[in-house]
């Protein structure tokens, strides 16, 4: 099973739209699918990182380690620890990064 | 970009790759400490997908999720218990699949995500017996990442070349027709090679993420065969509507926020032309005679319900 804690907060379909248009056979998106995916994951860890006190680090890579796919728990342990809006905060930064992206794919 | 497909797909990796690296390099200079983290571990955040996907391998072989208690059931009533209420008649006149559609509610988890495999078994019976198609959450051994999870709209897939959108049986507010092959390339080799076989397998596809199963890589040739044009039923949670649909793509992305998706004609039946994105439960239809056909499953009929009981 291929879930991440935060797959929920993750929806990029103009991304997805672009891929589409060019790529010609399955691999070819999967390919380019994974890029986008590798970026969303550094995205989010960054995110949270920069929200998260520092002494809380490990403590956070520890949870995430063991259980990368569990919500309720990843969700919790960082409402209690950055704020009860951290998806939000979530959900902003991958905005942002989706805009970002989207300019740089669709300009020369 | 320009016209050439040629170009705009290496403009595109280029772009990604270049984005990539940027993002990569940005994020291991910040926080060298989190690499160092995952590389102690041996593995990586860029491939945290494939360890998220042993982590919950391991645990459902463990036993915690195969062997656990059905805790939920223990307030609901059994899935027997709702066959017989569904096969006896209602004072209330409430349609069959309303019922059946509460029941189901009974064994989902309130967030969408990954079932249990007594959650899973509970929905089976139900299905079986009142839907009246023998489906299974893992068939031969084969079990998807998850099978309830949020479904979305596909666009029709070329079925052979030359293949037009206009040349398809359209649905209201239709996607068009997708520039790129499905997974498992055209569906005949010409328009004369066409079957009525391949209209139908075009016309009511799903797609599943098979790219993102723990061993898809490792068992690519036997899996790449066993998934093509596999049978499935869908059931929107949400209204109860249910159709069987073959697998003829693997996609979507994790990123769109979905798990499967389905060709328009499906779409439309699951829940009508303006539907996109709704919760689904999605399991593998248990057909080595090749019996059951594709498209809607017609179960409001009370008579339909197997008196089993």
């Amino acid at each position: 099973m291929s879930k991440l804690f935060f797959d929920h907060l993750v929806e990029l379909k103009e991304i997805d739209k672009q891929i589409k248009k060019v790529a010609k056979t399955s691999d070819e998106r999967e390919e380019l699918w994974g890029m986008v995916d590798e970026m969303i994951h550094h995205k989010v860890m960054g995110c949270i990182l920069d929200k998260l006190p520092r002494e809380n680090h490990n403590e956070f890579l520890e949870i995430f380690h063991k259980s990368p796919h569990d919500q309720e728990l990843i969700i919790s342990y960082l409402k209690s620890r950055i704020s009860d809006n951290v998806e939000e905060l979530i959900r902003q930064e991958i905005g942002n990064f989706s805009d970002d992206l989207l300019k740089e794919i669709t300009t020369s | 970009m320009t016209h050439d497909p040629a170009y705009e797909i290496d403009f595109l990796r280029n772009k990604l790759k270049l984005k990539s690296l940027e993002v990569k390099k940005n994020f291991s200079e910040k926080y060298p400490h989190v690499n160092k983290f995952f590389e102690d571990r041996g593995i990586s955040l860029s491939k945290i997908r494939e360890h998220s996907a042993k982590v919950i391998t391991a645990g459902a072989l463990s036993g915690a999720l195969l062997f656990a208690p059905p805790v939920m059931t223990v307030n609901f009533p059994s899935p027997m218990e709702i066959v017989k209420n569904l096969s006896t008649p209602s004072p209330s006149q409430i349609p069959a699949n309303q019922m059946l559609l509460s029941s189901i509610q009974n064994f989902l988890p309130t967030q969408i995500g990954p079932l249990t495999r007594s959650q899973e078994k509970n929905l089976e019976k139900i299905f079986n017996d009142v839907i009246g198609v023998n489906s299974k959450a893992t068939l031969e051994g084969e079990h998807l990442n998850t099978t309830y999870g949020y479904i979305g709209a596909e666009q029709h897939l070329i079925r052979y070349p030359g293949d037009t959108v206009g040349a398809h049986e359209l649905t209201p507010n239709d996607e068009g027709i997708a520039p790129g092959l499905g997974a498992w390339g055209y569906f005949a080799p010409s328009k004369s090679d066409l079957t009525t076989a391949d209209v139908e397998n075009e016309k009511w596809y799903a797609v599943v993420q098979t790219l993102y199963l723990p061993d898809w890589n490792s068992r690519v040739r036997f899996l790449r065969d066993w998934y093509k044009y596999r049978k499935v039923l869908i059931v929107n949670t949400m209204n109860g509507n249910a159709v069987v649909a073959d697998i003829a793509d693997s996609a979507p992305a994790a990123f769109t926020g979905k798990q499967f998706g389905v060709s328009p004609a499906v779409m439309n039946y699951l829940g009508g032309s303006r539907y996109k994105k709704g919760p689904v439960v999605l399991f593998f239809v248990d057909d080595p005679q090749n019996q059951v056909p594709l498209g809607p499953v017609d179960y409001n009929n009370i008579n339909n319900v197997k008196t089993i009981l």
